[in-house]
C-alpha cells in the first residue's frame, strides 16, 4: 500500500498549494493493517493535522483508493502517540468519559496550562468523537450555558423550536445582532442540541469566510461537484457572519443553489449576520429575499442584569465564587458585548489566582484597570496645565506667564510637579512648556512641592485630587 | 589644546532581550503568563499594551526566542503581517503593534481567532492602548478584548535604577549612584531613553578618556539629548 500512498502524495502535492501540502500532508505516515492490505491508517503527528486531513482530504484520498485498486481501500486516521504531546496516559481519562469532546481546549482560549507559572493547572485535551468533530461545533456552546434575558429571549425561543423540529419550524432561521452578543453561541447550541438528539444527522457549522475559501478551493481544484454534493447532503447547515459574502459573487451563487436545495429537501439552514437582511451590503437581492422565507430574529446588547447573570453563570461553570458586587462592577464597566465581558471575568480570575487573593472588589478593580485602560489615558503637559488651572481657578495662560504672585506661582509649581510625576517629559521639556522656563526652575518647583506636601495637608490633598482627576 | 579624541573599536555587547533580563517590576503576573506560552499545550491569547517605550517589544522578542520545538512561533509586526498568516497547528502567533494591521490582515487575524480552537493556536499581541480603545474592525477588536489583557506597568524609580545599574554592568561600565540619580531626575523617564543616554555616556567617556560622572552626563544631556533629541 505504500505505492498507493506515494501516488496520493504526488497527486495532493500537485493539487494543494505548497504551503498546505507541507503543513498538513507531508508529515503523515502510512500504516497498513498486517492482515488486510486494503485497510490503511494515516498517522498524523497531532490532532490538528488529523482534523484538517479529515475535513479537507479524506474523501479525496478514499476516492484515490478506489482509482488505485479495484477493491475499495478503507482509510482511517489516527494520531501518533509518540509525537502528540497531549495524549499522555497521565492526562487521558478515557474510562471516565468515553465520549469526550474537545471542550477542554476552551473556546475562550483560557489560561495557559503550565502549572509552574502559578496559573490554572494543565487542562488535558481528550480525543473526541470524530463524527462530532466533523460538525465543527463547539461543545461548550449549548442552551444550558446560554444566559437568557430580554436581549435574546425571542432568539433563544426560536432557536429551541428549530432544534426540536429542524427543517420544519422556521427555515431559514436568520439571527442578527451586533458583534459579540452571542449569535455564534446560539447557533452552536442549536447544532449541539440536534446532534444530541440524533448523532446521525449531517451537521456542519461554517463561518462565511471559510465557506468562501471552500468555493475558491473548489474552483482551483475543479472539484465543484464534490463541493456541491457535500453541502447539499447536509441535514443542518449553520452559516455564521453572512455579511462576509459582501461582493463575493461566485460564493453567493453557490450558496444560493445550496440554499434552494436544502430548503426544498426540508433541511435546516441557520444564518447569522451583523445586520438585518435588507441592510446587508453587497448581497444579491434573490438571496436577501430568501432569507425572509423563514424567521428573522434579533439579539440585542444585554442589559445590566443580564450581564451580571452571564458573569455569574460563567463563574459557576468555572467553579468560582463571584459575589454580586464584583459581578456588578464588571458588568457596569463592560457594556457593549458578551465577549469582552467574559474576557474581563477571565482576567479577574487569573489575577486573583496569580496573587493568591480571593475575588473581591479591590482585586477586580486592579485587574480591570488593564482592561479599561483608565490609568493610562494619555496625560499630556497641556492636560496637566488645563486641569490645574481649572482646579485653582486661574487662567491657563498664567501657566506660561511671568507673573510670580503666590496665587499663580504655586499652582504653576504644582503643575510642573505633576508633569514630572505623570509624564515622561524631561526637565527642559517641562520648562519649555511653561513659558520657556529654565530646567532649574522646574527642578526647584519639584523640590518645593515635594518638601511642602509633607507639611501642608491642604496642598497634599490638592495633589491627591489632581492626580486622581488626571488619571481617571 | 584639547586631548585627541580616542577612536573606538566598534565592539558591541551582545544583548538579546529575554524574559530573564526584563526588569519585571509590577509585571510579574504578565511575565509568568508569557512563560506559559512556551508550552505547546498552552492555548492562550494574551494582549499586552502600554505607551511607547514601556517594553512591549522587548517582551515580544523575548517570547519569540523562548519557544523550543515543537511549538512553532510566527512573529510579525502590524505592518508586516500578511493577509493570510500560514499558522501551523499548535503555533504561537506574535504580532507587535496590532493597530497597524491592514484591513486584509485584520480579517486574516479574525479568521485565525475563529479557528484557534480547532487548530490549537495561541496569540501574543501588542498595542498602544486597551482593546476598548483600539481602532481595528469591531469583530476583531472584541476577540482581542476577550484575551488576557495586561497593561505593561511602568517601573518605579528604584526599579529603573537597578535596571540601569545592570545595563551598565553588562557594558563593563562603572556607574556611580549620583549619576543614576541625576539621570533619573533630568532625563526622559522611559527605560529605552535612559538606556540610550547611558550608552552614549559610556561611549563619550571612552572617547574623551573621562570618568562617567555627573558633569559629563550634564554636558551630554545639554548637547545631545535635549537640544537635539535625535
Amino acid at each position: 500500500m505504500s505505492d498507493f500512498w506515494s501516488a496520493c502524495l504526488l497527486r495532493l502535492e500537485r493539487e494543494l498549494p505548497a504551503q498546505q501540502f507541507n503543513t498538513w500532508i507531508k508529515g503523515l505516515r502510512v500504516e497498513t493493517a498486517p492482515d488486510n492490505a486494503a485497510q490503511v491508517t494515516l498517522i498524523a503527528p497531532n490532532r490538528w493535522v488529523l482534523n484538517w486531513v479529515r475535513e479537507r482530504c479524506l474523501t479525496e484520498i478514499e476516492s484515490m483508493g478506489r482509482d488505485f485498486t479495484p477493491k475499495s481501500v478503507s482509510v482511517s486516521l489516527a494520531v501518533d502517540d509518540a509525537t502528540e504531546p497531549l495524549a499522555t496516559s497521565s492526562i487521558l481519562d478515557s474510562d471516565a468519559e468515553p465520549k469526550t469532546t474537545p471542550s477542554d481546549i476552551g473556546p475562550t482560549l483560557r489560561d495557559p496550562i503550565a502549572a509552574a507559572t502559578g496559573h490554572r493547572p494543565a487542562r488535558s485535551i481528550r480525543f473526541s468523537d470524530p463524527v462530532f468533530e466533523r460538525t465543527r461545533l463547539n461543545p461548550e456552546f449549548t442552551f444550558d450555558t446560554l444566559v437568557t434575558g430580554r436581549a435574546n429571549d425571542l432568539a433563544r425561543a426560536a432557536a429551541q423550536q428549530v432544534s426540536q423540529n429542524p427543517g420544519v419550524s422556521y427555515n431559514p432561521l436568520f439571527i442578527y445582532g451586533g458583534v459579540g452578543l452571542g449569535k455564534t453561541h446560539l447557533i452552536h447550541a442549536i447544532g449541539n442540541a440536534i446532534y444530541a438528539t440524533d448523532p446521525s444527522k449531517e451537521i456542519r457549522y461554517v463561518h462565511a469566510e471559510d465557506y468562501f475559501s471552500d468555493v475558491v478551493r473548489a474552483f482551483q481544484q475543479k472539484s465543484f461537484d464534490t463541493f456541491k454534493r457535500y453541502y447539499r447532503t447536509l441535514d443542518l447547515l449553520l452559516i455564521d457572519d453572512i455579511q462576509f459574502f459582501n461582493k463575493k459573487d461566485r460564493t453567493q451563487e453557490e450558496f444560493f443553489y445550496a440554499f434552494n436545495a436544502l430548503v426544498e429537501a426540508k433541511k435546516q439552514i441557520i444564518i447569522t449576520c451583523d445586520t438585518y437582511p435588507k441592510d446587508i451590503n453587497g448581497l444579491e437581492e434573490r438571496l436577501i429575499s430568501r432569507f425572509d422565507w423563514g424567521l428573522t430574529v434579533a439579539i440585542e446588547p444585554p442589559e445590566l442584569e443580564m450581564r451580571v447573570a452571564i458573569l455569574k453563570k460563567k463563574a459557576e461553570v468555572e467553579h468560582v465564587d463571584l459575589s454580586d458586587d464584583v459581578a456588578f462592577l464588571i458588568a457596569k464597566n463592560l457594556r457593549s458585548n458578551v465577549r469582552e465581558l467574559e474576557g474581563a471575568l477571565n482576567r479577574v480570575m487569573a489575577f486573583a489566582r496569580f496573587h493568591g487573593r480571593p475575588i473581591g472588589l479591590d482585586v477586580a478593580k486592579e485587574a480591570l484597570r488593564d482592561i479599561l485602560g483608565a490609568t493610562n489615558r494619555q496625560i499630556t503637559l497641556e492636560l496637566v496645565q488645563k486641569t490645574v488651572s481649572d482646579y485653582y481657578r486661574i487662567k491657563v495662560s498664567d501657566m506660561f506667564s511671568q507673573k510670580r504672585t503666590r496665587a499663580i506661582a504655586r499652582p504653576r509649581q504644582v503643575a510642573m510637579w505633576l508633569s514630572r510625576e505623570l509624564t515622561d517629559r524631561s526637565l527642559p521639556e517641562v520648562g519649555d512648556a511653561f513659558g520657556g522656563r529654565d530646567h532649574t526652575t522646574v527642578l526647584h518647583a519639584c523640590r518645593t512641592i515635594t518638601s511642602l506636601r509633607f507639611k501642608d495637608t491642604v496642598l497634599n490633598n490638592d495633589l491627591h485630587v489632581l492626580m486622581q482627576t488626571l488619571k481617571s | 589644546m584639547s586631548a585627541p579624541k580616542q577612536m573606538l573599536l566598534n565592539l558591541r555587547v551582545e544583548w538579546t532581550p529575554t524574559l530573564e533580563n526584563y526588569v519585571a517590576g509590577g509585571n510579574r503576573e504578565l511575565i509568568s503568563r508569557l512563560r506559559g506560552l512556551a508550552d505547546p499545550r498552552c492555548f492562550d491569547a494574551v494582549y499586552v499594551w502600554g505607551s511607547e517605550g514601556c517594553g512591549k517589544s522587548h517582551l515580544l522578542n523575548a517570547v519569540s526566542v523562548m519557544g523550543r520545538p515543537p511549538r512553532t512561533i510566527l512573529s510579525f509586526t502590524g505592518l508586516t503581517a500578511p493577509a493570510e498568516i500560514p499558522a501551523k497547528p499548535g503555533a504561537l502567533l506574535l504580532i507587535d503593534d496590532v493597530q497597524d494591521l491592514s484591513a486584509e490582515a485584520q480579517i486574516g487575524l479574525f479568521r485565525l481567532f475563529n479557528s484557534a480552537r480547532i487548530l490549537g493556536l495561541s496569540f501574543l499581541l501588542t498595542g498602544p492602548c486597551a482593546p476598548l480603545q483600539l481602532t481595528v474592525r469591531e469583530d476583531l477588536r472584541t476577540r482581542i478584548g476577550q484575551s488576557m489583557i495586561y497593561e505593561v506597568q511602568n517601573l518605579t524609580d528604584d526599579e529603573k535604577k537597578s535596571a540601569l545599574q545592570r545595563h551598565a554592568r553588562l557594558r563593563g561600565m562603572r556607574l556611580d549612584d549620583n549619576v543614576v540619580h541625576y539621570l533619573l531626575r533630568h532625563g526622559r523617564r522611559n527605560l529605552p531613553s535612559l538606556m540610550a543616554v547611558l550608552d552614549t555616556l559610556d561611549r563619550l567617556s571612552l572617547e574623551q578618556k573621562r570618568q562617567a560622572t555627573v558633569p559629563l552626563l550634564r554636558e551630554l544631556l545639554q548637547t545631545s539629548f535635549e537640544l537635539d533629541p535625535k
